[in-house]
């Protein structure tokens, strides 16, 4: 091949304008620690990672949104916790006040404790997370029982979505659990039962509040029931949210990031290259007739 | 006496010759850096015999045949198109490498965006009374309507970006076409005169790589020794003396993007060119601008469209904490052309976080998140295109990346096999000093020669005029 004084130029130029490209390539690789940057760079790898992007923000929302259903649910088991306690109190007074040996004055002191026990039960179950009461359904800007034990919340269930399509409930139906609607009994009302009745001094009905004294203990224990599985299911959830984010972010950083010592290695090559390139450029350059003449 | 004065008369042709054989040399080594410059030489020939002397004759010296130029014409027959594919791979390729619209790294990405409004309309499900959470979902709502916004301007401004590059173009093409007519028309008369304008062939011959490069036209030699251009479409650009010309015209059938009208070299027309007319750097801008780039604005507009659309749908079944249904939860246009970047958050909505339809019935409690969940199912939601909004919007980006790959690596190969090319035109055309000078000494030795020639004539000639 004829070598011309141009060509021997040109190819300078150009080689040593590639190497100083892969050079910039390699300087950014290593200094974005990414390794695609536009679409075209890794097509397929682009499209995954938007994907996995949305994912990771997703499961990232699952963790805060089942973490803070699990803090409500873990306050409104809390407080039936305290209702169950307040029942079985009850009972145990109904139990001990059925005993003809009590007099009037001490069913009449009985009927004062029941009496608090009552709004004790009324305290419990008007809990609020912040500006939210627990039992109160979809109503959960208002207390969801009056002074008198009557119910102003609805029947709705609040759930949270734990994965993309799954619902799960994060509170329990009041109307239900404490009013007795669908069968049961209402507690509050036999709460207010046995105080009459104590206050009446009627044994009668001190043991007639028994059965619905032990119905209202089950069907709180079976609300909390609900809201144990309700728990379990949130740290499931919130387990899986964490797990499938750390996955996704794997998976990105599979694709997207660089790894540091292949792209310092590749950075010491392409520099090693460009050294080279620009030295046989400069020696080439040398090398003419014009001095020999 | 006679023969002693043609002896000079031979010298002086002689040092002539070699005069011009040293002007040439000394021309190829003033342009040994000028680009489209063919190393050209003095063809020597000697001239023809006039003495007889005795049985035989002595020729007459040496004369200038011709100044010719070293062309390699397999070589210079596979440029042109090489230019054109070279240049059409480039231009498309940079072009869409310029667009960042689409980068899949994170911040405030469409991707991003996306994560970050559905996430928190899960949060906001949780408690949609919160009016926290509330703000939160609007927020990230117009945080999703700006990233549509960015990436759509950005598509736009790249298309109209190389609607610029293609009016500078035009202007360029119809410049060197213009031009190259000439030069034809120049090369004509000059050759008619029995001349050889190796200049002229030069500029000729930079004229057609250039047009070459911007439309991928290519040479079509004629019997008068014209070079004419024509098109990839088979338009005639050049023809003999005379030059076709481009103009712009926008196109309301392409967003208002310029089309390329074309006037023939008879002054027929103008009529509005089709794209695959061209080559060139101006066929590979075609190529992107209503290619990968219009592919990728439809795209993104009928994802906007589609994804504010079916939220809209549930949104507006909804209702808001004042007990009032029927709002959309977004602004979009009436059909998706434009619809990315004219996207926004509904200004009632938007003014008032609390009027987000996230509850089912008028007369819901604050805790009704029904529509909340309702509007969180379109995520899983087939838009259009049968994929749900974060698969299209996948989709979308590895579509523009395998474009923008494809584009890359052809211009790549186009390159390599283009400089493989000119290396190779180099090597045949070009001036190589080393040679230059070598043959520059050469004829510097001869024309010494030559001087002795004349002393040794003139030494001849006293000799004789002294003898008597």
């Amino acid at each position: 091949m004829r070598v011309t004084d141009r060509l021997i130029f040109n190819n300078a130029i150009v080689n040593a304008g590639r190497a100083r490209e892969r050079d910039l390539a390699a300087t950014q690789e290593v200094s974005t620690g990414l390794k695609v940057t536009h679409p075209g760079d890794d097509p397929a790898a682009a499209g995954l990672i938007a994907g996995y992007r949305v994912a990771i923000s997703q499961a990232d929302s699952v963790m805060k949104t089942v973490q803070r259903a699990s803090d409500e649910t873990i306050s409104a088991d809390g407080a039936l916790d305290g209702v169950g306690s307040v029942l079985s109190r009850a009972r145990e007074l109904a139990v001990q006040l059925s005993n003809s040996t009590y007099s009037a004055e001490q069913r009449a002191a009985a009927a004062n404790e029941v009496d608090g026990l009552f709004r004790e039960a009324l305290g419990q179950l008007n809990s609020h997370v912040g500006n939210r009461y627990l039992f109160g359904g979809f109503a959960d800007s208002v207390p969801p029982f009056d002074a008198t034990g009557a119910y102003l919340g609805d029947t709705g269930v609040r759930q949270v979505e734990v994965a993309p399509g799954v619902l799960q409930a994060s509170s329990i139906r009041a109307d239900v659990a404490i009013k007795g609607v669908n069968g049961g009994v209402d507690v509050l009302s036999t709460l207010t039962a046995l105080s009459a009745a104590l206050t009446a001094n009627n044994v009668a009905g001190v043991q007639a509040t028994l059965t619905g004294l032990d119905t209202g203990i089950a069907q709180v224990a079976s609300a909390r029931s609900s809201l144990g599985s309700s728990m379990s299911l949130f740290d499931a959830a919130g387990e899986a949210a964490r797990a499938h984010r750390d996955t996704q972010t794997a998976n990105l950083s599979h694709l997207a990031d660089s790894d540091p010592i292949e792209a310092n290695s590749r950075l010491a090559l392409a520099e090693r290259a460009l050294d080279a390139s620009l030295t046989a450029a400069a020696a080439s350059f040398k090398l003419t007739m014009l001095g020999k003449l | 006496m006679a023969d002693l004065l043609s002896l000079l008369q031979q010298a002086a042709s002689s040092l002539n010759a070699h005069r011009a054989d040293a002007a040439t040399a000394s021309n190829n080594l003033s342009n040994v850096n000028t680009p489209g410059y063919a190393r050209q030489r003095a063809e020597l020939e000697a001239l023809s015999p006039a003495d007889r002397v005795g049985g035989t004759v002595i020729g007459r010296g040496v004369g200038v045949l011709t100044v010719s130029q070293a062309r390699d014409r397999f070589l210079e027959s596979q440029i042109p198109a090489s230019l054109g594919q070279s240049a059409r791979s480039s231009a498309q390729s940079a072009a869409l490498e310029s667009v960042t619209a689409l980068n899949p790294d994170g911040g405030a990405g469409l991707s991003a965006a996306f994560g970050e409004f559905y996430g928190s309309l899960q949060q906001l499900s949780q408690n949609p009374g919160d009016l926290g959470l509330r703000q939160a979902a609007v927020s990230a709502s117009q945080g999703l309507t700006l990233a549509f916004n960015r990436a759509g301007q950005a598509l736009a401004s790249a298309r109209t970006g190389i609607d610029a590059n293609i009016t500078g173009s035009v202007d360029e093409i119809n410049s060197v076409a213009t031009k190259m007519a000439s030069l034809n028309k120049q090369i004509a008369i000059e050759r008619a005169s029995g001349g050889q304008p190796n200049d002229l062939l030069d500029a000729r011959l930079k004229a057609q790589d250039r047009l070459a490069t911007l439309t991928g036209a290519v040479p079509i030699p004629d019997a008068q020794g014209n070079i004419g251009m024509a098109l990839p479409g088979g338009a005639a650009l050049v023809s003999g003396d005379r030059s076709a010309t481009l103009s712009t015209i926008p196109d309301a059938a392409n967003r208002g993007h310029l089309a390329i009208q074309f006037t023939g070299a008879s002054g027929a027309g103008p009529v509005t060119a089709p794209a695959k007319s061209f080559g060139g750097s101006l066929g590979g801008m075609l190529d992107a601008r209503d290619g990968a780039l219009a592919t990728a604005e439809r795209g993104l507009d009928t994802l906007a469209f589609d994804f504010a659309t079916s939220v809209n749908t549930v949104h507006s079944a909804g209702f808001g904490m004042d007990g009032t249904g029927g709002r959309d939860l977004f602004t979009v246009t009436a059909t998706p052309v434009g619809a990315a970047m004219s996207l926004e958050v509904g200004p009632v909505v938007l003014g008032d976080p609390r009027l987000f339809a996230a509850a089912s019935t008028a007369s819901a409690p604050s805790g009704d998140a029904s529509n909340l969940l309702a509007i969180m199912g379109t995520q899983q939601q087939a838009l259009s295109s049968g994929a749900n909004a974060t698969t299209a919007l996948s989709s979308l980006i590895s579509q523009f990346g395998a474009a923008s790959s494809g584009a890359r690596s052809a211009s790549e190969t186009d390159g390599a096999i283009n400089d493989q090319l000119q290396q190779l035109r180099e090597s045949a055309s070009g001036v190589s000093i080393d040679e230059e000078m070598v043959r520059m000494t050469a004829a510097q030795r001869a024309f010494e020669a030559v001087t002795k020639v004349v002393k040794t004539a003139d030494d001849m000639l006293q000799t004789l005029l002294s003898m008597k």
